[in-house]
C-alpha cells in the first residue's frame, strides 16, 4: 500500500501553482490519474519515483518510508523498486532492444528473466535491434519489458500509449491488463484518454491545478450525473454530419464504430476528437446472438 | 435530449424493476427502470429527479380517442415545424416548457401538423430516463 502526501510549487503556463495532493493507493490496485496538461501528474509520478524532490512529503510504501522531508528521509531512486515508463519511451538508442531490458536487470537477477521478458513482450525477432528501426508500438513494448525488468513492486506508467493507433493500443492495453493481474504489481497510469481509463483503472483521481478534484471508480467519475440509464459506454466522435433535421455523429466505442443521432443543438456543443458517453436505457438494445 | 424537472411522488418496484411516478407540475410522468430504491439511492419518495427523453421518442395525437396502453400523455402546443425530408422537428409548448418531437414529414402532412395546433404528445415508460437532481446538462 502507497500513502503518499506531497507539496511542491510549481511553474505552469499560467504562472505558478502548488502541487498538493494526497492519496493512498492499495497493494495490486490499478489506478489513473486524469487531468489536462500541466497539473502535475507528472511530476507526482517522478515524485513517487524519486527522480523529483518535492519541498514537503512524505511517502511510504508497505509500511517503508520512502520520503520523509522532516526527517530528511529520501530514498535513492534504485532502492524504491519502482518501474517507470515514460511518455517518450526514453530508449537508449546506442544498445539492442536486449540491453535496453537488461540494462534495468537488478544485480544478481538471473538472465533468465530477460528471456521471459523478451518472449512475454513478444520482442524475440526484435531482440538484437536499435531502437531507431522499431515502431512505436514496439518500442513502447520494449519499454514496458525494460519498466518490468527491475521486478518493480510499483509500476508508473506516464501516458504510455498516448501516440499509437487505436488497435496497438487497444493491444497493449490487454497486455498491461494481463501482466498488471498476473503479477499483482500496484500500477499508476497517467492519462488523458477516458476510454482508456475506464479499461484499465479500478480507480481513478482527477486532477486539476495541482489538486486532486475528484475520485472514484471511472464510471462514477466520468457518468454524466447519476442516470438510470443501464446501457452506457464512453466513446469518442470521430465524425458530425448534418442529416435532415438531425446530425448523425460516428462514434469510436471500444474498437467499434458506432453511428447515433442526436439534435442540432446538441451536436454544436460537440466536436470531431471529444469524449462522449452513450446512454440508453435497457429496455432498448435488441439482442442478436452470435453463432 | 428532453428534458423535464420534477418530484418522485410514487416508487413501485419488485426485486428488480420499478414503475417510478414523477410529478412535474400538473402531470404524472411514469417511468420503467431497472433499478430499485435497494441499487439506487435516489429512488425515494420526495427526491428531485430530471426526467430524460429522446426526442425521436414522443409520438404525437390528434384528437386521440379509445384507449391506450401508453402512460404518458401530455396536452402541448405546436410552436414550430422544421420540416426535413424524411424527418420533421416539431417544437412543443408543454406548459411554458419546450419539447420537441421528431416525427416522420409524411405523418406532419397525415396529421395537418402547424403552430398553434393543440396536440398531445405520447412518451412510452420506458423510454424515460431518470437522473438524480436537477441539474442542467
Amino acid at each position: 500500500m502507497i500513502k503518499a502526501q506531497i507539496n511542491k510549487r510549481l511553474i505552469g503556463a499560467n504562472g505558478s501553482f502548488e502541487l498538493d495532493v494526497e492519496l493512498q493507493i492499495a497493494k495490486g490496485e490499478f489506478v489513473a490519474l486524469y487531468g489536462p496538461s500541466g497539473v502535475g501528474k507528472t511530476t507526482l509520478l517522478r515524485c513517487l519515483a524519486g527522480l523529483e524532490q518535492a519541498d514537503q512529503a512524505n511517502i511510504k510504501f508497505n509500511g517503508n518510508t520512502w520520503v520523509d522531508t522532516r526527517l530528511r528521509i529520501n530514498l535513492e531512486p534504485q532502492l524504491r523498486r519502482v518501474g517507470y515508463m515514460f511518455q517518450d519511451y526514453a530508449l537508449f538508442p546506442n544498445m539492442t532492444v536486449r540491453g535496453n531490458v537488461e540494462f534495468a536487470l537488478r544485480k544478481g537477477s538471473s538472465t533468465h528473466r530477460i528471456n521471459e521478458l523478451i518472449e512475454l513482450m513478444n520482442l524475440g525477432e526484435l531482440q538484437h535491434q536499435k531502437p531507431e528501426t522499431l515502431s512505436g508500438g514496439q518500442k513502447q513494448r520494449v519499454a514496458l519489458a525494460r519498466a518490468l525488468a527491475s521486478e518493480p513492486s510499483l509500476l508508473l506508467l506516464d501516458e504510455p500509449f498516448s501516440a499509437l493507433d487505436t488497435e496497438m493500443r487497444s493491444r497493449l492495453h490487454n497486455e498491461v491488463l494481463r501482466l498488471q493481474r498476473s503479477l499483482g504489481i500496484t500500477t499508476i497510469i497517467v492519462s488523458h484518454d477516458v476510454s482508456e481509463v475506464y479499461k484499465l483503472a479500478k480507480r481513478v483521481f482527477v486532477m486539476e491545478a495541482g489538486r486532486i478534484a475528484q475520485h472514484g471508480t471511472p464510471a462514477d467519475v466520468f457518468s454524466a450525473g447519476q442516470t438510470s440509464g443501464k446501457f452506457r459506454f464512453t466513446g469518442e466522435i470521430l465524425a458530425l454530419e448534418p442529416m435532415d433535421v438531425l446530425y448523425s455523429l460516428t462514434v469510436l466505442v471500444g474498437n467499434q464504430i458506432v453511428r447515433v443521432v442526436a439534435m442540432p443543438e446538441e451536436a454544436l456543443k460537440l466536436s470531431v476528437g471529444d469524449a462522449v458517453m452513450l446512454v440508453s436505457k435497457a429496455f432498448n438494445p435488441m439482442i442478436l446472438k452470435l453463432e | 435530449m428532453n428534458s423535464l424537472k420534477g418530484q418522485i411522488v410514487a416508487i413501485d418496484s419488485n426485486n428488480h424493476m420499478s414503475l417510478v411516478d414523477v410529478a412535474v407540475g400538473q402531470d404524472v410522468f411514469t417511468a420503467t427502470l431497472l433499478e430499485t430504491p435497494a441499487t439506487a439511492d435516489y429512488l425515494q419518495v420526495g427526491s428531485e429527479v430530471t426526467l430524460l427523453f429522446k426526442e425521436t421518442e414522443i409520438a404525437l395525437a390528434k384528437n386521440l380517442s379509445g384507449m391506450i396502453s401508453l402512460r404518458n400523455r401530455i396536452p402541448v402546443v405546436v410552436k414550430n415545424v422544421v420540416r426535413g425530408d424524411i424527418l420533421s422537428a416539431v417544437t412543443l409548448d408543454y406548459a411554458g416548457k419546450r419539447l420537441v418531437s421528431v416525427i416522420t414529414s409524411r405523418a406532419i402532412d397525415r396529421l395537418e401538423i402547424k403552430p398553434g395546433d393543440p396536440l398531445e404528445a405520447l412518451i412510452k415508460a420506458n423510454e424515460i430516463a431518470l437522473m438524480a437532481g436537477h441539474d442542467d446538462l
